[in-house]
């Protein structure tokens, strides 16, 4: 039994890296053609850019106030919530994290979510509903997925992928506005640039296809924080059981609730979302079976029957 | 974490750190001349128990073994689960030593097992004089940290932590960052 050399408990998924690292991939080239035509527009166009780097700092800054404020969550301390604070402690020695923040929001809507734009600024967050219907492993396995997150930084990386794709719906909404003032004056001047006509169809197409690919992009971090959570806890099926449990859940949510969660859907452990089939392309989480799919492969690695 | 991890995932969750487990052999001498602590016969490991075929056969032979590391074959065994689902292998015996050495059998034949990544920490129990105190060592970060529960729920002594800190100086690597002074409540030692 000694003997036996198990490096690690779970091998590595290349094809999930790849695809994540050529959907950033993506992301860059299709932003680098949206700066090309801010440029080329000039000093209007690029003024937009700037005001959007102001809400951007904004969003990395202060989105986690706002969001938890939005979602009617409080902080809380240990001993307002001992069971949650006691497990999330646990989770951070294995996955050698600092402690976040603990919030809990008063809603039936059982969900979880993480916010903060690094390990040391995060927040987890859980509904009382998730806490009503999980069991003590399940709610392990999806606050180590919001933990994956947090480990992963994917509200600061998704901050980031969003960036131009907001500059570009900025022009979109505002560019006639801003080309206005010059388009009249000096339509007569030809070699001013590209003007900004050509600006605002590049921008169209630059937020059409960025928002496909930070929804694929937001699918992959999904797969990735599952993964992470499998790692810390070791109990794939846990998350597997969770997840089940969830998305039967889910679809018992009143709508009301669902429309105040709407922006917030990315950082969900299940967006809340019900009665509308949404074409994957357009979904910012993997399908339930398919994350299933991916824990019950890694808990055949871990039994080593895969 | 480098880019590459940020941009891809992380892939792997941290195995034990150089170890520096063996400190608390030495240090045990200052604790107990010099600041009046006593050992009160018990360490534990804690870690997730996975539910795979392997893992209770490891389990057991770790039992087998440990009793065959102490001087006088006098360390007491036993496996205790606690309300968040980890499990205890409780140590007992006198000679603090030993204890030491059982703990870090338990830890070698869980690595050697392949799953030195579900160790979440060794605890030795310690009290002043009735004040139950604990030293946690944290594989992942090789360092120790004191425990000191005040009695109420969830409440512990941070000050008389932040004094056994002062106290042991240089004699244990003391984690330097509070934030990572996990508490264990309800250790079942």
């Amino acid at each position: 039994m000694m003997g036996m050399a198990r490096p690690t408990s779970f091998g590595r998924d290349r094809g999930l890296q790849t695809r994540m690292f050529l959907t950033g991939l993506g992301l860059v080239v299709v932003y680098a053609i949206l700066i090309a035509a801010l440029i080329a527009a000039g000093a209007g166009a690029l003024l937009v850019a700037v005001i959007a780097g102001g809400f951007f700092l904004v969003q990395i800054f202060a989105s986690d106030k706002l969001a938890l404020s939005a979602m009617g969550a409080k902080e809380v301390s240990p001993a307002e919530a001992p069971q949650l604070h006691a497990t999330i402690e646990r989770l951070c020695v294995q996955a050698d994290l600092p402690k976040p923040r603990v919030a809990v929001a008063q809603t039936h809507m059982p969900n979880a979510f993480a916010l903060g734009r690094s390990p040391k600024h995060a927040t987890v967050c859980a509904t009382t509903g998730i806490m009503d219907l999980l069991s003590p492993a399940e709610l392990e396995g999806v606050l180590a997925h919001e933990l994956g997150h947090v480990q992963n930084r994917d509200v600061m990386v998704m901050t980031i992928a969003s960036f131009f794709a907001t500059v570009a719906s900025y022009i979109v909404q505002f560019g006639f506005f801003f080309g206005g003032g010059y388009g009249g004056g000096y339509s007569d001047d030809d070699d001013n640039g590209g003007g900004i006509l050509p600006l605002i169809l590049v921008s169209i197409v630059v937020y059409a296809i960025s928002f496909l690919l930070m929804q694929a992009l937001s699918r992959y971090r999904e797969f990735a924080a599952d993964r992470a959570s499998a790692l810390i806890t070791g109990r794939p099926t846990a998350l597997i059981s969770a997840l089940m449990k969830l998305e039967s859940g889910m679809a018992r949510i009143p709508k009301q609730d669902l429309r105040t969660a709407e922006g917030m859907a990315a950082f969900f452990i299940i967006p809340p979302r019900v009665g509308q089939s949404i074409s994957g392309l357009f979904s910012t989480h993997p399908p339930t079976e398919k994350r299933i799919a991916a824990l019950q492969r890694l808990e055949a690695q871990l039994q080593g029957t895969a | 974490m480098g880019l590459w991890e940020v941009m891809t995932g992380k892939r792997k969750v941290k195995g034990p750190a150089p170890d520096r487990l063996f400190a608390m052999s030495t240090a045990a001498v200052t604790l107990t001349t010099q600041l009046g602590l006593t050992s009160r016969g018990e360490a534990a490991i804690v870690f997730q128990a996975l539910a795979t075929a392997d893992f209770a056969s490891i389990v057991a032979d770790m039992q087998e073994v440990v009793g065959g590391t102490s001087s006088d074959a006098g360390t007491k065994i036993e496996s205790r689960d606690d309300e968040f689902g980890y499990r205890w292998m409780v140590l007992r015996d006198e000679d603090f030593e030993d204890l030491v050495v059982g703990i870090n059998a338990v830890s070698g034949a869980l690595q050697a097992g392949g799953y030195g990544d579900r160790i979440l920490a060794a605890v030795f129990a310690w009290a002043n004089g009735k004040q139950p105190i604990y030293w946690i060592y944290n594989y992942k970060r090789g360092f120790f940290y004191p425990f000191v529960p005040a009695g109420g729920p969830q409440s512990r002594d941070s000050e008389h932590e932040l004094r056994l800190q002062a106290q042991i100086g240089k004699e244990l690597p003391v984690e330097p960052d509070l934030e990572r002074w996990f508490p264990l409540w309800g250790a079942p030692i």
